[in-house]
């Protein structure tokens, strides 16, 4: 019974908590600029006033399902990322079914995108699939690095080993260098500023979202709220020792957040085959030294 | 006119008080009055406060701000522009060129009414307008959305003839625009 109120509800809270994380965002990047900036709950009214749209012009059947395989796949992966109280699926699917259903909003973005055979979104999509080459790469190999040192790929696993060993269990202090390495593939996979080759409003207009609207628009953000918690949720498993309980979680989950947007609001935007050369130069050197210190 | 407006639900209200607090702006800056919207946006006036964001393609956008005056070619664009945006949609006609052509009337080349070629929801009047004047407009355009007058965009569906007939005369010929409005009202029920 409890496993189904989870299920039923988990979606809703993390909408929720991400949808405030991006309005936070949002006014902490504006009070960065020296402005006032949107009410916290900006992001709600934007996605009402999507969902309220009157005409919302469809491009074809592809159009329409991709966008509902675009917010089923990041479903999906929330309910095999473990939170606090919640980890029924964990131990049916490890991080290596992770990584496999990660890629799904992806590729269901490139279905949805190709049928409105906008260049500017075309553009957008071989971007974004630039820059999953880019990060993924050593945010496997972190993955990998930490299997090899705890002997499993369960994420529920490694939370108890971390939490056993205390604040030195933490990956981040025990394994800094993949740390690292995870947390500059974290930027990218989040696509905030210095890796935000996707979007681009200047150069691409916004990419992927360019012949988005209306209810498609909206069903997108709200998939954005949602994996923006799953992906930092992925990072405080495996780096910042879990989470105890749901205050340890959020305290957490604003931490990690406001460290990346601090980022985000400072930088300016890379080119593409800088912002993988970069990904290729710094954190995947990073990440192999790491696994070789395990390895030796 | 008053009788749609106490015909509103209950659901009508609440969604109106929801929307007016996020409208995203597509700004077609042909005009001089471009260079008025970077204070607009940045921290000296700073826009988002109300919920208007600059948005970059009309699919996105609920408010099309046309700055300055519109030749014969730039006009055809925002048609084509004003046609691809998502049904509640506003036009802002910014500066006295798009009220009555402004310094260009005798010009041969600039149209002189905007609101003949597609519907306008307010003006901002002024050589040109100063950003407090863009806030005030802006501010207004909220307040009509909360009362539920904003309703100019159905006239685009329902007196579609009108305007056809404008453009096709201003263009000296059809205007080949890719969107089907009448079947678009039939389609999303738009009365």
């Amino acid at each position: 019974m409890n496993t189904v109120l989870w299920i039923v509800f988990l979606p809703i809270l993390l909408f929720v908590i991400g949808t405030f994380m991006l309005g936070y965002s949002r006014k902490y990047v504006a009070r960065i600029e020296r402005r006032y900036g949107p009410p916290i709950q900006q992001v709600f009214y934007d996605i009402f006033k999507l969902m309220s749209k009157k005409t919302n012009i469809s491009h074809g059947w592809m159009h329409d399902f991709a966008i509902l395989m675009l917010l089923g796949g990041t479903l999906l992966t929330m309910y095999f990322v473990p939170v606090p109280g919640f980890h029924f699926f964990a131990q049916y699917g490890d991080m290596l079914v992770i990584m496999y259903i990660l890629l799904i909003p992806a590729l269901g973005m490139a279905l949805g995108v190709g049928e409105t055979a906008n260049p500017n979104g075309s553009i957008g999509i071989s971007r974004a699939l630039m820059m999953l080459a880019g990060y993924d790469i050593p945010f496997v190999l972190t993955f990998i690095g930490f299997a090899m040192i705890n002997h499993t790929t369960s994420m529920y696993e490694l939370i108890q080993v971390q939490q056993a060993g205390g604040f030195a269990g933490w990956g981040l202090i025990s394994q800094p260098l993949l740390g690292i390495a995870a947390l500059i593939a974290l930027q990218g996979m989040l696509g905030e500023k210095p890796f935000e080759v996707m979007v681009a409003p200047h150069e691409i207009a916004t990419g992927p979202m360019t012949e988005m609207g209306g209810k498609f628009l909206g069903i997108m953000m709200i998939q954005h709220a949602i994996s923006i918690v799953v992906e930092l949720t992925i990072y405080i498993n495996l780096f910042l020792g879990g989470a105890v309980n749901w205050f340890d979680y959020l305290l957490k989950l604003f931490i990690l957040f406001t460290a990346l947007i601090s980022v985000n609001a400072v930088f300016g935007r890379f080119r593409t085959d800088d912002a993988v050369r970069f990904m290729w130069k710094i954190p995947l050197p990073l990440a192999i030294i790491g696994i070789l210190f395990i390895i030796f | 006119m008053d009788e749609k407006i106490t015909q509103r639900s209950v659901w009508e209200k609440i969604s109106a008080k929801l929307s007016k607090r996020s409208l995203w702006m597509l700004h077609y800056c042909t005009g001089c009055g471009a260079i008025e919207l970077p204070p607009t946006m940045t921290a000296r006036f700073d826009m988002e406060r109300f919920g208007i964001n600059p948005m970059v393609t009309p699919r996105q956008a609920d408010i099309l701000l046309i700055t300055g005056y519109l030749s014969v070619k730039t006009l055809k664009r925002v048609v084509l522009t004003y046609e691809q945006m998502q049904a509640p949609k506003y036009v802002v006609g910014f500066g006295s060129c798009t009220i009555n052509g402004g310094m260009y009337w005798n010009s041969y080349s600039t149209m002189k009414s905007l609101d003949r070629y597609i519907p306008v929801e307010t003006y901002i009047a002024g050589c040109m307008p100063r950003p407090e004047a863009i806030i005030a407009s802006f501010n207004e355009l909220i307040n009509k959305i909360d009362r539920g007058e904003a309703n100019s965009w159905k006239d685009y569906y329902n007196n579609y003839n009108f305007y056809k007939e404008n453009q096709e005369h201003t263009f000296e010929g059809p205007i080949e625009t890719y969107n089907d409005i009448k079947a678009d009202a039939a389609l999303f029920n738009i009365k």
